[in-house]
């Protein structure tokens, strides 16, 4: 963990850092049964490339909507959202899908695997969406699957295998077409600790080896120990952003 | 510094996209088992109604045929006794047709050539059409137009101006009917008609002679008896006579039937004898007063009882002919076939005439099942569709296009039409066939159109399919359209 810590400040020192995703005045609201529900209330904020950023606030706070906003998996009422510059608003549908097959990496809380599918075939889909011919798909899914730790398990549908197994193959999945991005949606809340661990390990791996910007809402206080920066979510708008290291002093000094 | 780069996502191969609905079906088969379900009962009540009136009216065409052929010997031993009327020449003349027989009979009878007979016979057509127009009407419209003529005098009473001024009147004033010949059409069949009439009698006459020959060489036997020759001496005498008798199809057909009249007439006559009665009420369990003659062909159809019979009556001194115990049974028999053709004649009065053998009846069954069946799929899509919304909106986080969607349900439930269609085709085809053959006998499969059942089974497939893939364009397009998280949130 020590070993972890030290690189986020090493790349924030460079001193020259691009911003990848950016959005501005970002509002979105819902008619649930005919009441007008404001599930964002104006969001400005710039990640930067490489960063491993954790999203945090309680259920209900915007915090989910925000991430769908900025993985072009919905549409904002109000603002606008840049992934890399461009805006999200302006891509056609063919962009769009190519945006989410090359550019974005999902991983959810509930996996979301193609049930019918093995592991193999899930984590080859997107690279079939992408393009890639099926002999090479094959030979990068079985390398990420072993990434993951799951290459002996590629035949295995998700039914077959364990809720950390089906989060570790949603991983290798995510990381199909080498993504800049990874947006992840809570991805050890249904997991016991161990399992837990074990996908952040893989996470910062990820974050650290291949320089991925990693974007993960969670509750899990494991994540604040690893991230570069916190930020906070609450009645739709930012609460606090911190680094780490801020944190991590007053953790200290309310202990 | 490097951006990201953002183009048009590429498609994906058919190969793949079918290999992905096809374990999608797999993965749901008891769902898509329920869906193809729907699909088979549509597509069998559609074949089921194809099949049976193309069944129906190919059994109605091979009846009529078969009927009028068991009807030659009567039609011929009318025609060797009695020259006819004029109406009944006129029919004659419309019913021919080119190279027949009878045409070649008419020339002969009338001296024309070919070139003019059609000429007549267009005539006797057109004839045949006033006749029948008055015979569908009721009594009072009859009487208004054409007063109580019939048959010629029609168009002899209709020659005079006045009673055409009548007519026409009339005519006018019956507003339901329309009657089926043009005016210039009929004014010129009305001029035709002396001439018309003049070859009637020409051919009245001529058929006179004829007959007037034959009787002479007939000496004391019955018409019946000397046709149970027309293969024979007796044809010869009919063709130098002048008739047309053709020599290798109605001739033999005209010896059988005349010989199974004949013993027929032997067989019914024994029933009137004691001895023979007694032996069918023993055999029926009943008082022989009660005995009549379809009780003994109903014995009859058994080789031992008819063995038995025969006996009987050469015991009790009857006259038996050249009657064997398998010439009963063969008589029997025969006479339960004509039965059954009497049977699939009025069965088939309602066989349709249209292009599939439809009435309107059918075609409006058709039409609501097509509609049961198309909202049943639609249906069944719906559901399918939306139970799935969570899957659509993570192959779209993966970079499905919109089109790749669409075509993954579209060819679902092409598959399901595919095979839904083809079991119920087959189903409903068999259950057509069974149900036909039920109420027509094992005698009428040669009647079956097999061509003509298979055209429908594919078209059912087609319709089948085509309902299918139309039920789920809707669906799949909505869903296809949705954002992913949208798509999500509809669970």
């Amino acid at each position: 963990m020590t070993e972890t810590a030290v690189q986020p400040s090493a790349k924030a020192s460079k001193g020259e850092r691009r911003i990848i995703i950016r959005t501005v005045g970002l509002k979105k609201t819902y008619m649930m049964k005919g009441v007008l529900t404001e599930a964002l209330r104006g969001v400005d904020m710039a990640i930067y490339q490489g960063e491993f950023i954790s999203v945090m606030g309680p259920s209900g706070s915007g915090k989910s909507t925000f991430f769908n906003m900025i993985g072009a998996l919905d549409s904002p009422s109000v603002g606008r959202v840049f992934i890399d510059e461009v805006d999200v608003a302006q891509l056609t549908a063919e962009e769009l899908a190519y945006l989410r097959c090359h550019k974005i990496g999902y991983i959810f809380q509930s996996y979301n695997l193609i049930k019918y599918m093995t592991a193999l075939e899930n984590v080859t889909t997107p690279m079939a969406f992408g393009g890639v011919m099926p002999d090479e798909a094959r030979e990068r899914g079985m390398a990420l699957l072993d990434l993951v730790g799951l290459k002996e398990r590629w035949y295995h549908r998700p039914i077959e295998m364990s809720g950390g197994q089906q989060q570790r193959v949603a991983i290798a999945r995510s990381l199909a077409n080498n993504p800049s991005v990874l947006l992840c949606d809570e991805p050890t809340a249904n997991l016991d600790l161990h399992t837990g661990q074990e996908i952040i390990d893989t996470l910062v791996k990820l974050n650290q080896e291949k320089g991925v910007t990693v974007i993960c809402a969670t509750h899990d206080h494991r994540m604040m120990n690893i991230c570069d920066r916190l930020m906070w979510i609450r009645d739709g708008r930012i609460d606090r952003i911190a680094n780490r290291e801020d944190v991590q002093i007053e953790v200290d000094s309310i202990g | 510094m490097k951006t990201i780069s953002i183009a048009d996502q590429p498609w994906l191969s058919m190969k793949r996209t079918v290999s992905i609905t096809v374990d999608g079906i797999r993965y749901r088969l008891f769902r898509a088992s329920v869906t193809v379900a729907v699909i088979v009962v549509a597509v069998a009540f559609l074949m089921n109604i194809l099949a049976e009136s193309l069944i129906k009216r190919a059994v109605a065409q091979n009846t009529r045929e078969r009927i009028s052929n068991s009807r030659i010997i009567y039609d011929w031993s009318a025609k060797l006794t009695a020259p006819g009327s004029q109406e009944s020449v006129i029919e004659d003349l419309a019913d021919c047709e080119d190279g027949s027989p009878l045409e070649a009979e008419f020339r002969a009878f009338t001296g024309l050539d070919a070139e003019k007979l059609t000429v007549l016979r267009k005539q006797a057509k057109d004839i045949m059409t006033i006749f029948r127009f008055f015979d569908e009407l009721d009594y009072a419209k009859r009487r208004s137009l054409i007063h109580t003529a019939s048959g010629m005098d029609i168009l002899k009473r209709l020659q005079k101006p006045e009673y055409m001024e009548q007519f026409n009147t009339a005519l006018s004033r019956i507003r339901s009917v329309q009657f089926p010949l043009s005016a210039d059409l009929l004014a010129q069949i009305l001029k035709e008609e002396p001439a018309i009439s003049a070859q009637v009698a020409t051919i009245l006459s001529a058929r006179s002679k004829a007959i007037e020959t034959i009787n002479q060489s007939m000496g004391h036997a019955t018409i019946l008896e000397k046709l149970a020759d027309a293969d024979g001496e007796f044809g010869d005498v009919i063709r130098k006579a002048g008739f047309n008798l053709d020599e290798t199809r109605v001739a033999p057909l005209l010896v059988s039937q005349a010989n199974a009249l004949l013993d027929t007439l032997v067989l019914e006559k024994s029933m009137e004898e004691r001895p023979t009665r007694q032996l069918i009420a023993q055999q029926a369990n009943i008082l022989p007063a009660d005995v009549n003659v379809i009780m003994m062909w109903k014995y009859l159809d058994s080789k031992k009882f008819a063995t038995r019979y025969l006996d009987k009556m050469q015991e009790s001194g009857i006259a038996i002919g050249s009657l064997t115990p398998e010439r009963l049974v063969e008589l029997a028999q025969k006479r339960k076939e004509n039965a059954s053709l009497l049977k699939a004649e009025r069965l088939t009065m309602d066989a349709g005439k249209g292009a599939l053998g439809l009435g309107e009846r059918l075609g409006w069954l058709l039409f609501v099942s097509m509609l049961v069946c198309g909202i049943g799929i639609a249906n069944a899509m719906m559901m399918s569709v939306t139970e799935r919304f969570t899957e659509i909106a993570t192959l779209k986080c993966l970079g499905a296009l919109d089109g790749f969607i669409m075509i993954m349900f579209v060819l679902e439930s092409c598959f399901m039409g595919i095979v839904g269609g083809i079991i119920g085709a087959v189903l409903g085809g068999v259950i057509g066939l069974g149900r036909m053959l039920a109420a027509f006998g094992v005698n009428f499969l040669v009647a079956i159109p097999v061509g003509d059942v298979l055209l429908g089974m594919l078209v059912s497939v087609l319709l089948g399919t085509l309902l299918a893939a139309i039920a789920a364009v809707i669906p799949s397009y909505k869903a296809a359209r949705l954002a992913p998280m949208e798509a999500m949130r509809v669970e």
